[in-house]
């Protein structure tokens, strides 16, 4: 049977695996940046240190995105979803992701499709930043009601 | 806040313990002494008519307004 524990313990699994992927991405970047030059029309040579220095930046600001995503579950799988804590890494997610799409758009300038993905980083830590919002706002209405007697 | 608080003065008034006006009110002690320190932020209309009704007082007697 599906139940919330197990919905908890999928999230964990697919960070760490995000994290597994990611760590291999960056082991072999040179020879991913590689081969992606040698396969795209509109990649050149002498963007191959770009790419690196784009890869291993990004990737930087990846690896502390998804610690913040494991402590933000594991908050949320011993009970304690309304707290301060938990707005502090959500906060610290929105703000990486938007320092991932800035990361982004400087790669836009060597190579135009980089600009996509800088849009997209931006969105998610727009939406991140709502969600953010929300348990702010709710840790704030837990907070009136428990000191309601 | 501007709102103080004197459920301690009238509990020491009426000779009444915390643990005895917990249980005749029916809320716990840790809810009576986060009420009695001022850091409750509101307070329900049933609990403080038993309060009135266990000290024999009026809410006038329980809560004071002291402009800051």
């Amino acid at each position: 049977m599906w139940s919330k524990k197990r919905s908890l313990l999928l999230s964990k699994w697919v960070t760490l695996l995000f994290t597994l992927l990611l760590a291999v991405a960056l082991v072999a970047a040179p020879y991913i940046a590689q081969k992606f030059i040698q396969a795209s029309a509109n990649a050149h040579q002498w963007q191959f240190p770009l790419f690196l220095l784009s890869a291993y930046s990004g990737g930087a600001v990846a690896a502390t995105i998804l610690v913040l995503l494991y402590c933000l579950l594991y908050n949320i799988g011993v009970g304690q979803v309304f707290i301060q804590k938990n707005v502090s890494y959500l906060r610290g997610i929105s703000w990486l992701c938007i320092l991932g799409g800035v990361i982004a758009l400087a790669s836009a300038f060597y190579y135009l499709p980089w600009g996509i993905v800088a849009a997209a980083a931006a969105f998610i830590g727009l939406i991140v930043r709502v969600v953010k919002n929300v348990i702010a706002a709710a840790i704030a209405l837990k907070e009136e009601n428990d000191y309601t007697i | 806040m501007a709102i103080i608080v004197n459920l301690d003065v009238v509990m020491a008034k009426r000779k009444i313990s915390s643990g005895e006006l917990a249980e005749k009110i029916n809320i716990s002690q840790a809810n009576l002494s986060i009420l009695k320190t001022g850091k409750a932020k509101a307070i329900r209309f049933s609990t403080l008519e038993a309060i009135c009704e266990a000290l024999n007082c009026q809410p006038g007697d329980i809560l004071e307004y002291k402009p800051e």
